[in-house]
C-alpha cells in the first residue's frame, strides 16, 4: 500500500506541474455541464416552447414516475438523469490519453527502468497509474457534480432539484460512473503496456470510449432506462471487470519486452 | 554478497550473455569491462532482477532472486540504469523523496537530507530535474540508488559523461560505499577508471574472458624488461646490462634488460650498473597498459 501510495503521490505531483493535461478533463466537464441547461431550460426559453408542452417527450419521461412533479418538471427530471450519466462519463474521456501515457510515457523518458528495479510490484505499479488518472479526474468531475445539482437547484422546476437527490443519481454517482471509469482507464493502462508507441496507445484507447458512448446514446433516445437495482448491478459488474481487467493487465505486462525491445 | 551463477541469457536465437559466474563480495568493488553489446547491461539487469535468465541463478546473500523473492530483494539493490531517468517535473528533492517513499524508508526526510549532502547537492535541491545538466542528472540518478543504504550496488556506467571533477566526486562516493560494507557491480567503458576505483576487473564479451585484479591481469601480459632510466648516455652502459640480457638496448635515457626472472636478478643488475658507475634515476618492470591487456583479451581468435 505504501508503494501505491508513493507512487501516486508522485503523479499527483507531477500533473500539478503539468495542469495544461487536465484541461482536456475540466474543457468537457465545463461542456457536459452546459449542455444539460442549454438543453432543458435555454432552449425551451428562447423558443417560447416549454418541455412539458412535447407530447413525445411527456411520453418519455414517464418512465420517472414521480407524479407528483408538473409534466414539465417530470420531463426535466428526465433529461437531468440522462445528462448525469454523460456528466459522470465523459470526463473519462479526458483522463484517458493519461492513462494511455501511463507506462509507453515512463518508457521513453527512461524512468522506468529505475522504477522497476524497486520493490515495486507490477500490481502495484498499475493500480498506482490508474488511481493516478482517476482520482484528480473524480475530484475535477465531483466539483462539477456540485455545480450541477447547484444549478439544478437554481433553474429547475419546483421539486426536480429534491426528486434528482435519489438512490438512482447515488448510485450512478458513487457506483457506475467511478467504476465505469476504472475500466476504460485500467484498458487503457493494458494497451500502454503492450504498444510501443504513446500515439498508439492513445489510438486505441479512443476506442474503449465507444461503449460507454452506446450506452449514454442508448439512454437518450429512451431505448434503455435503467432501474436503481439494475444500476447498481452494472456497477458491481464493471467494479468485477476492473479486477479481472487489473488481473489481466498484470499478466500482460511484460517488463523483459518493454525494458529490452520498445525504443 | 551478491553471486551470478552460470547466468545464460539469450534474446530469440541471440545469445547476449554466456554461462557467467561471478561473485562481488561485501565491500568489493568490480569493474565490467567489454566491448558495446558484450552484454555488460543485460548482466546488470539479471542481477537487479529486471529481466530473468535464460537459465543460472543470481543470488543475494544466498537468497536466490526469483520471482516470489524478487521484490523484496530488490529492496537490497541499489540500482542505476544507463540513463538516469529522473522525473523531469520533479525537483531533486521530490526525486529523491519519491524514491524513498517507494523503499517505505522510516525517515525518509533525513535520508534524502544526507544524501543531498554527501552529493553536494543541496543548492540544486528545489530544482526541477529538467533544468540540471547531464552531470547534474547524473549525480542525482547515483543518489537515488544509495537512497535506502542498499548493501549492493549495481551501477551502469555511473560516470558516462561526467565532467572531471564529477567523476571524481562519484568514485570517492564509491569508495565510501565499499568502505562502509557494499559490494558494488560498476560497468564501464573507462579502463582508466576500473583501474582506479576497482579491485577486480571482470572483461566481459558475451562470456566472462577474464577476473581478477588489474594488477593481476596486466602481469599477464607483462614483458618480463626491466626499464632502468640513469643520467646522462645509457650506451656507456650497454656492455654491462648485456651480461643479463644479449638483447638490452637503449630507449632514449633508458635501458630496457630482459634479465630472465625479473624479481630475482634485478638486484644484481642495479648493483653491476652502479658498480660500473650508472646513476641510477629509475628502476622498473614494464608493465603493459591495463587497455593493452582488454584489447588483447577481447581481440583473442579462440575464445
Amino acid at each position: 500500500m505504501k508503494s501505491i501510495r508513493a507512487l501516486i503521490a508522485k503523479e499527483f505531483l507531477d500533473l500539478r506541474r503539468n495542469r495544461a493535461a487536465l484541461v482536456p478533463v475540466a474543457m468537457i466537464t465545463v461542456l457536459s455541464l452546459a449542455l444539460p441547461f442549454a438543453v432543458t431550460i435555454g432552449i425551451p426559453v428562447a423558443t417560447g416552447f416549454p418541455l412539458g408542452d412535447d407530447p413525445g417527450l411527456q411520453r418519455l419521461s414517464a418512465v420517472v414516475g414521480r407524479d407528483e412533479l408538473s409534466p414539465n418538471g417530470r420531463i426535466e427530471l428526465f433529461l437531468f438523469q440522462q445528462f448525469l450519466m454523460l456528466f459522470l462519463l465523459t470526463p473519462i474521456t479526458g483522463a484517458m490519453s493519461l492513462a494511455a501515457h501511463a507506462v509507453i510515457g515512463e518508457k521513453q523518458t527512461h524512468t522506468l527502468e529505475p522504477l522497476l528495479a524497486t520493490p515495486v510490484t507490477t500490481l502495484e505499479l498499475l493500480v498506482a497509474k490508474v488511481f493516478g488518472a482517476l482520482l484528480p479526474t473524480l475530484a475535477i468531475s465531483m466539483a462539477g457534480l456540485v455545480l450541477y445539482f447547484a444549478g439544478i437547484a437554481a433553474l429547475g422546476d419546483p421539486g426536480v432539484f429534491n426528486a434528482m437527490l435519489s438512490a438512482r443519481s447515488a448510485t450512478l454517482i458513487f457506483i457506475v460512473g467511478p467504476a465505469a471509469a476504472l475500466v476504460a482507464l485500467q484498458g487503457a493502462l493494458v494497451i500502454s503496456s503492450r504498444v510501443n508507441d504513446a500515439r498508439t496507445a492513445q489510438q486505441f484507447a479512443v476506442l474503449l470510449i465507444m461503449p460507454l458512448a452506446v450506452g449514454i446514446i442508448g439512454q437518450f433516445v429512451g431505448r434503455m432506462w435503467l432501474s436503481v437495482s439494475l444500476l447498481a448491478f452494472v456497477g458491481l459488474g464493471l467494479f468485477g471487470i476492473w479486477i479481472l481487467l487489473t488481473l489481466v493487465s498484470v499478466a500482460l505486462f511484460d517488463r523483459e519486452s518493454i525494458l529490452t525491445r520498445w525504443r | 554478497m551478491i553471486t551470478a551463477s552460470h547466468l545464460i541469457r539469450r534474446f530469440g536465437p541471440r545469445m547476449a550473455v554466456n554461462d557467467l559466474t561471478l561473485q562481488i563480495a561485501k565491500s568489493e568493488i568490480v569493474a565490467l569491462l567489454g566491448p558495446n553489446g558484450a552484454g555488460k547491461t543485460t548482466t546488470l539487469r539479471m542481477m537487479a532482477g529486471l529481466i530473468a535468465p535464460s537459465s543460472g541463478t543470481v543470488s543475494i546473500d544466498g537468497i536466490e532472486l526469483t520471482r516470489a523473492t524478487g521484490s523484496a530483494l530488490r529492496g537490497r539493490i541499489g540500482f542505476l540504469s544507463e540513463s538516469p531517468g529522473l522525473w523531469d517535473r520533479l525537483t531533486v528533492r521530490e526525486n529523491l523523496s519519491a524514491y524513498a517513499d517507494l523503499y517505505a524508508l522510516a525517515n525518509a526526510e533525513r535520508a534524502v537530507d544526507q544524501l543531498l549532502d554527501a552529493f553536494e547537492l543541496r543548492d540544486r535541491a528545489e530544482t526541477r530535474a529538467a533544468e540540471l545538466s547531464k552531470g547534474m542528472r547524473q549525480k542525482v540518478a547515483l543518489a537515488r540508488a544509495l537512497v535506502h543504504n542498499p548493501p549492493v550496488l549495481l551501477l551502469d556506467e555511473p560516470t558516462s559523461g561526467l565532467d572531471p571533477e564529477i567523476t571524481r566526486t562519484v568514485r570517492q562516493l564509491l569508495a565510501d560505499r565499499r568502505a562502509a560494507g557494499c559490494a558494488i557491480l560498476v560497468s564501464t567503458h573507462n579502463l582508466d577508471e576500473a583501474e582506479r576505483i576497482a579491485d577486480r576487473v571482470a572483461v566481459l564479451q558475451e562470456r566472462l574472458i577474464a577476473v581478477g585484479p588489474p594488477s593481476a591481469l596486466r602481469q599477464r601480459l607483462t614483458t618480463g624488461r626491466v626499464l632502468v632510466r640513469v643520467v646522462g648516455d645509457p650506451s656507456k652502459l650497454l656492455k654491462v646490462a648485456r651480461r643479463f640480457d644479449p638483447d638490452a638496448a637503449v630507449d632514449g635515457p633508458t635501458l630496457a634488460i630482459r634479465p630472465g626472472d625479473a624479481g630475482e636478478k634485478t638486484p644484481a643488475l642495479v648493483s653491476a650498473l652502479v658498480t660500473a658507475g650508472a646513476e641510477i634515476l629509475e628502476v622498473r618492470q614494464e608493465m603493459p597498459a591495463l587497455e593493452d591487456v582488454y584489447l588483447h583479451l577481447i581481440n583473442q581468435p579462440d575464445r
